[in-house]
């Protein structure tokens, strides 16, 4: 007698969204009566082995109507869902989907936050400009640069290690006008996880954290116009169906016009004496996303990026001065599916990011230029096991660098001047990595992988091995443990003395005395489902050390410098700190709240013939902020009104404030008169005021007779928080002698209450 | 030429940001109270040797940045200035005011000054407070104006204006830098134009440093090139960069290179080469 055991099959698919055809990544694919489920990839797909016989799959996911599909498993089999949104894409509170929160619980994933577009254009924003980066502030242990910047700094890290991927081809410089909106139209984007820790092995080349921006598909089903008229720009998208609905495109610009404003301005200016000319400022973007079904396997994808930054200036005197920075990219994936649980992605991606400052003067003109330019390869194949317990993943990465840096020409339109310099460096990087997420038993369940990487740059050679893990040990169905590991090698390196994201920031490779910087990370969670699944509470204690970090030395020379690494000081980081956060997703009233206390420290000890920075002691970087606050509600008052409210509290930045002066004539032809000099002594011993700002906003969604529009009014910085951006000392004189008669520290604030109205629409 | 240093680039940025930012909303600025921590005082020099000139220097002392603003004399200092045949000689406290050139020294020396290229010199400091400053310098080598030369431009009347060529030979050997400065008549005003360079880029060669369009027909100009040697270069441009670091949130404050140790300033030997010059048509 023969008992045939229960045959497993294996059920695949993709869940898409039924208004846009947008594949769903997160979505919960579960079989109830067998308590069994999965969740959708970055891809939209999933893999679930049933047993045979007849099963209701529940296919859901927040912000859409969930879908139950009956089924009757033979064999393996596939299936394609579409879930209805179960509101508006404008401007609804998202309202039901189980099992997000739940997933939250049972990954091995911890360190990272997923945002998607939908989410953060709820949220109120300066100027009326919803920024994904800038939302990414408002999670727990990121911490943002300054007043309005978008350069993110997470756990201590420095800006530049931030490893910014769209649709995995890398941005050098996330940021338009120094910092204050990243490049990214949420128009075009889907969504965006931000791994701060427990980094897959499939990631690699900086130390602090994955930005992972994904661009949305367009829709498969017919042609559609959105867009927007905010106050400061204004954005448009068009996508639509390519082939019958074998593909489909999108395309989303964007580009801000108060230049128009500010020369109409000096227009009307012009005659008025003490006229100085407001300087030209635009910037403008373009996004192109298109995708197409080959077979029936084979799927290919195309995205593009172009952005540009143009601050022009102009005097009578003839002064000319022109500063132009931008990033390109295109990116190519294929996607090949072998069989139902294997499948293959390659991408071939291009990238540059440059900027160019030409300065003309009558005769005289003067040009300053640096570029950073990749060409990337990459290949990675995804494996479910069929019991499911396994997945595993491998793949290879090479990237070649070109650094153009710091460019220089003069000359002079006789020709009497002429000279230049100009620095070229190259660099080859790559990696290789292998990892299993191991569910060993419904108790733990283990991530583990290792990835090889190296650089070769003319003459040297670096390579290291960098192991990851992460393992989540379930107490209860409502409370899990977690811990990760992770180490990480960066091979390029943004050149910076400053707090903020400048664009004249210089990348650099390895080379010579410049190795390899190096860090590893620990941290530990728990994460707790309170009120019936309602909450997730997740408390992560961190630390991290880092090796071979970089400063420049005090009055380094950094353009027409052939030696570049010279200016160079090496130095180590720490950090560590803890972050509690507590959020809510369903319901009418959602949000969270994030409390961060961490600390960041660096010591560069004396070195080069130098006394190394701060005197080769410990110090604090600009960015170590004590304690970090904030409170996110998201609240639908009624089928057409949405309020939200942010609230965020950070402790003071650091900063360096002049101890003594000291009064300099100079030669005789030098200064007319004296002046004081601030003698600054230790580096950032001074902690500015702590920083808080409540920001409100409002959505409130028209019923036009086409299509959907809305209006978003937004409040920055409601209470008028005189925030300080910088301290500076001014020279008070006597009005009548014009002697100065003492000092004055002034606090300088970036913005006060700014309101802001953006219309948006969709056909 | 300016050579834009990275947060120089960034202070021109914020200079021109910061008047449509703070314009309309004058009131983002507040005074504020800080306290700053302030050590001890230490020296300050400022000592400027000239070949065949009695030499003077002006010592005085560093303060609180918020100390109300008076004249921080030594009293009680004595300055030894060592010659280059090896010679101590002490010079006098006498401090005054110039009446010509307008600058306040504290210290003069009874004889004068006989330097050549390369001849060392040794400056010593020290108060009775226990304070103590020393420095050494070389006098750099000479380099002559080999020729002034100015073009106008193609308007007339009011907007006729010219700018003015300097040429010299640069020393051989990386590590030269030049101060040129033009000033209309008086040495005793401010410059017209003033600025820097190094030789990084133009080591040996013959290098022209140019004006804007700033002068007019007939104007009487006096084109003063100074040949600074690193150390002076460096000092110079960190008292630049720390004057500027007031104002500029992008910058990172950092110290003034002193020549000397032992206290804060300036201890060299000028070098420097005039030229007058009236723009006749």
């Amino acid at each position: 007698m023969f008992a045939l055991a229960q045959a497993q099959y294996t059920l695949t698919g993709v869940v898409r969204a039924a208004d846009t055809h947008e594949v769903l990544p997160g979505a919960s694919v579960a079989v109830p009566t067998l308590t069994a489920g999965t969740a959708t990839d970055a891809n939209g797909s999933f893999s679930l082995p049933l047993p045979a016989g007849e099963h209701q799959v529940v296919v859901s996911f927040l912000g859409y109507q969930p879908v139950t599909r009956t089924i009757t498993v033979r064999r393996d089999q596939r299936l394609l869902v579409e879930l209805p949104p179960a509101a508006n894409e404008l401007g609804e509170v998202v309202v039901t989907g189980s099992g997000t929160l739940e997933q939250k619980l049972q990954t091995t994933q911890m360190s990272v936050e997923h945002l998607t577009a939908r989410e953060a254009k709820l949220l109120p924003a300066l100027f009326g400009e919803v920024d994904l980066l800038k939302t990414l502030q408002l999670k727990p242990g990121v911490q943002n640069g300054g007043e309005g910047t978008s350069g993110l700094f997470v756990r201590g890290g420095s800006s530049d290690q931030n490893l910014v991927l769209v649709d995995d081809a890398v941005v050098y410089n996330p940021a338009h006008l120094f910092g204050l909106f990243s490049v990214f139209n949420p128009d075009a984007v889907q969504s965006v996880d931000l791994y701060k820790g427990g980094f897959p092995a499939q990631y690699g080349g900086r130390l602090s954290s994955i930005i992972d921006v994904r661009l949305r598909e367009g829709s498969h089903e017919k042609v559609g116009v959105s867009g927007g008229i905010g106050l400061i720009s204004s954005r448009l998208a068009v996508e639509g169906p390519l082939a019958k609905g074998k593909g489909s495109f999108l395309v989303a610009g964007r580009r801000t016009y108060f230049d128009v404003f500010t020369r109409a301005i000096n227009k009307v200016n012009e005659g008025s004496a003490d006229y100085s000319p407001i300087p030209d400022y635009y910037f403008q973007d373009l996004n192109l996303k298109a995708n197409y079904q080959l077979g029936r396997k084979d799927q290919v994808f195309l995205t593009g990026y172009y952005g540009s930054d143009v601050f022009g200036f102009q005097s009578d005197g003839g002064f000319n001065f022109n500063f132009k920075w931008g990033n390109t990219l295109g990116a190519l994936r294929w996607q090949h599916t072998f069989a139902p649980r294997l499948y293959l992605n390659t991408t071939a991606s291009v990238t540059r990011y440059r900027y160019n400052i030409s300065n003309a003067l009558d005769e005289f003109s003067f040009d300053l230029a640096s570029t950073i330019r990749d060409l990337s390869l990459r290949s990675d194949l995804e494996y479910h096991s069929a019991d499911n317990r396994h997945v595993l993943k491998a793949g290879a990465a090479l990237t070649s660098h070109t650094f153009g840096v710091g460019r220089l020409q003069a000359e002079s339109v006789s020709n009497l001047v002429n000279f230049g310099a100009d620095v070229n460096y190259t660099g080859l990087e790559g990696g290789l990595y292998a990892s299993d997420n191991f569910t060993i038993n419904d108790k733990w369940q283990l991530d583990y992988g290792l990835r090889l990487s190296g650089f070769h740059s003319g003459s040297d050679t670096y390579g290291g091995i960098e192991p990851r893990v992460a393992a989540r040990y379930t107490l209860s169905p409502t409370l899990s443990l977690k811990a990760n590991y992770a180490l990480m090698y960066q091979y390029i390196h943004l050149v910076t003395n400053s707090g903020s994201s400048l664009p004249t920031d210089i990348w650099y490779p390895s080379r010579l005395s410049v190795k390899p910087q190096r860090s590893q990370q620990v941290a530990t969670g728990v994460s707790w489902l309170l009120g019936g699944g309602k909450y997730l509470l997740t408390n992560e204690v961190y630390y991290k050390w880092a090796e071979n970090q970089i400063d420049f030395k005090d009055g380094a020379q950094l353009f027409a410098n052939n030696d570049l690494d010279s200016e160079f000081l090496f130095g180590k980081g720490w950090a560590y700190g803890n972050e509690v956060y507590l959020e809510k997703k369903e319901g009418r009233t959602t949000g969270w709240i994030g409390y961060t206390l961490a600390w960041t420290k660096r010591r560069f000890p004396p070195q080069r013939g130098t006394t190394g920075i701060n005197n080769g002691d410990t110090y604090y970087p600009t960015y170590d902020r004590r304690h970090n606050l904030t409170v996110v509600v998201l609240h639908q008052l009624s089928p057409r009104f949405n309020l939200s409210g942010s609230f965020i509290f950070t402790s003071g930045a650091a900063t360096t404030l002049p101890q003594g002066r000291f009064g300099f004539q100079d030669v005789l032809g030098g200064n007319n008169n004296a002046v004081a000099v601030p003698l600054y002594p230790n580096r950032n011993t001074y902690r500015l005021a702590p920083y808080n700002r409540l920001d409100l906003g409002l959505v409130y969604k028209l019923r036009p007779r086409h299509g959907e529009s809305d209006l978003t009014l937004s409040i920055y910085n409601a209470y008028n928080r005189r925030n300080p951006y910088f301290i500076y000392f001014d020279r008070l004189e006597d009005p009548q002698t014009n002697q100065t008669t003492g000092y004055r520290a002034r606090q300088v604030s970036l913005f006060p209450t700014i309101p802001s109205v953006t219309y948006n629409f969709k056909f | 030429m300016r050579y834009f240093r990275h947060r120089r680039v960034a202070g021109l940025l914020l200079s021109m940001l910061a008047p449509t930012l703070l314009d309309g909303c004058g009131s983002l600025q507040q005074d504020i109270d800080v306290v700053l921590p302030f050590g001890p005082s230490q020296l300050v020099v400022e000592a400027y040797l000239e070949p065949n000139a009695l030499p003077r220097i002006t010592v005085s002392e560093t303060q609180p940045y918020l100390a109300p603003v008076e004249l921080p004399i030594v009293t009680d200092a004595t300055v030894v200035l060592t010659r280059a045949n090896g010679i101590h000689d002490t010079l006098f406290y006498a401090p005054d005011i110039d009446r010509v050139t307008r600058k306040a020294y504290t210290h003069i020396g009874r004889r004068r000054l006989t330097a050549r290229p390369g001849d060392t010199f040794g400056l010593e400091v020290y108060d009775t407070q226990g304070r103590r400053l020393t420095g050494t310098t070389t006098m750099p080598a000479a380099v002559p104006i080999q020729k002034v030369e100015w073009r106008f431009n193609n308007e007339t009347g009011e907007q006729r204006k010219a700018y003015v060529l300097t040429t010299f030979q640069d020393a051989a050997g990386i590590g030269d830098a030049y101060r040129l400065m033009v000033h209309r008549r008086f040495l005793t005003r401010d410059p017209e134009v003033e600025y820097t360079v190094q030789d990084r880029l133009t080591d040996g060669q013959s290098i022209t440093l140019g004006t804007s369009y700033d002068f007019n027909p007939n104007d009487t100009l006096i084109v003063s090139l100074f040949h600074l040697d690193t150390p002076y270069y460096n000092f110079l441009q960190s008292v630049q960069d720390a004057r500027s670091a007031n104002n500029n949130p992008f910058a990172q404050p950092s110290g003034v290179k002193s020549t000397v140790t032992g206290g804060v300033g300036i201890f060299t030997v000028l070098s420097v080469q005039r030229q007058n010059i009236i723009l006749r048509e």
